[in-house]
């Protein structure tokens, strides 16, 4: 029997998203533009951007914790092995959906968290008086920005790819909140 | 067939539009905050001979944004939770009406092509539009919904809806 609950047909839709994650995200992901690609490096808007993507990031990283069941660190926990193991699930052709993250892509999430939360912490160092000038901060805020440009590539090369493997439309869901899985795939 | 599916949970609904204005909220008084509470940390730091009272007023009203913020985000979890509770619930009961429905046609002794016409009934379709979408004649279709209703003792479309919601509406023995 058939009770199709809207949107494609054959698809199941899942609120997975909330409205906070969806803003932060986005948020941040203008941040990153407009500082790697527009601002000054030396002027105050760079560091206003800086200043805002950090906000957004301690907030995304208070909602892991007090947020809704999707969002929070307990449905994506760190963890290389299943990382493996889902590198290993893909390969054998496993046709299930994660509603949250899928391990690789929580690598991923922890991996863009920290390197923000690097870049921002050496960029306001390099402005206090006790840093300026102060080489192997300057050197650490380069590198960390070299590796959230690795990161950024990967990240959207990741999510292309799972959409492709997954049908599932992960750039929307990101937008709406929600993901639609075909019916014939199981959910994880 | 999803023109009448899932209305109560469309994207865009009230408690959907009143969860992203909170979460606006959230996400630019945080930002607020944290700019106030840097300005005060910094005029702390620079400590130019401002007056104590001054400080002390600094230091309060980047409390109560503290705690507006606090509040809003409790207020945004609930509804979330909410949210996800109705939707919990309204997937079971669409579970359970699924079976209902099964175990009246089993009851009746449906065929099988009874039963997907009976299905599309009870979802509102018309004889001419099940005609379309099972590519059969109109009168077919109309043959089979009247050994439906003579299956079920009813004698329309209407009672055959009111089986159903009968069913569902019922007080609990």
């Amino acid at each position: 029997m058939s009770m199709n609950s809207g949107g494609r047909p054959g698809a199941r839709k899942y609120r997975v998203w909330d409205p906070l994650v969806r803003i932060t995200h986005w948020g941040v992901a203008l941040g990153v533009l407009l500082n790697a690609a527009l601002t000054d490096p030396e002027g105050t808007l760079h560091e206003q951007v800086g200043y805002v993507v950090l906000g957004l990031v301690v907030l995304r990283l208070l909602w892991c914790i007090v947020g809704p069941r999707m969002a929070r660190f307990a449905a994506f926990p760190p963890s290389p092995a299943a990382a493996l193991a889902h590198v290993r699930d893909m390969l054998g052709g496993d046709r299930a959906v994660h509603l949250s993250h899928n391990p690789l892509g929580a690598l991923m999430a922890y991996n863009l968290w920290l390197t923000l939360l690097v870049l921002s912490i050496t960029g306001i160092m390099m402005g206090t008086v006790a840093f300026f000038g102060v080489e192997w901060v300057e050197e650490v805020h380069e590198a960390a920005y070299g590796w959230l440009m690795v990161s950024v590539a990967l990240h959207v090369g990741g999510v292309l790819f799972d959409q492709w493997r997954t049908g599932v439309p992960l750039v929307r869901a990101m937008i709406d909140g929600r993901k639609a899985v075909a019916r014939d795939r199981p959910v994880k | 067939m999803n023109a009448t599916a899932g209305k109560l949970l469309r994207p865009g609904g009230p408690d959907e539009r009143r969860a992203a204005v909170l979460a606006w909220m959230v996400v630019i008084q945080a930002l607020c905050a944290l700019f106030f509470i840097g300005d005060v940390v910094f005029d702390l730091y620079a400590g130019d001979g401002q007056a104590p009272g001054h400080l002390w007023l600094e230091g309060f009203v980047a409390l109560v944004l503290v705690f507006g913020l606090g509040v809003l985000i409790v207020e945004l979890r609930q509804l979330l939770a909410r949210m996800e509770r109705v939707t919990a619930s309204l997937m079971a009961a669409r579970g359970e009406m699924a079976e209902v429905i099964e175990a009246f046609f089993s009851d009746w002794g449906l065929t099988p092509a009874e039963r997907d016409v009976a299905l599309m009934i009870l979802k509102g379709f018309d004889n001419e539009s099940i005609a379309g979408i099972r590519g059969r004649a109109v009168g077919t279709i109309r043959a089979q919904s009247a050994a439906i209703y003579g299956k079920a003792g009813v004698d329309g479309r209407t009672q055959l809806l009111s089986l159903f919601m009968e069913e569902l509406l019922a007080e609990p023995e």
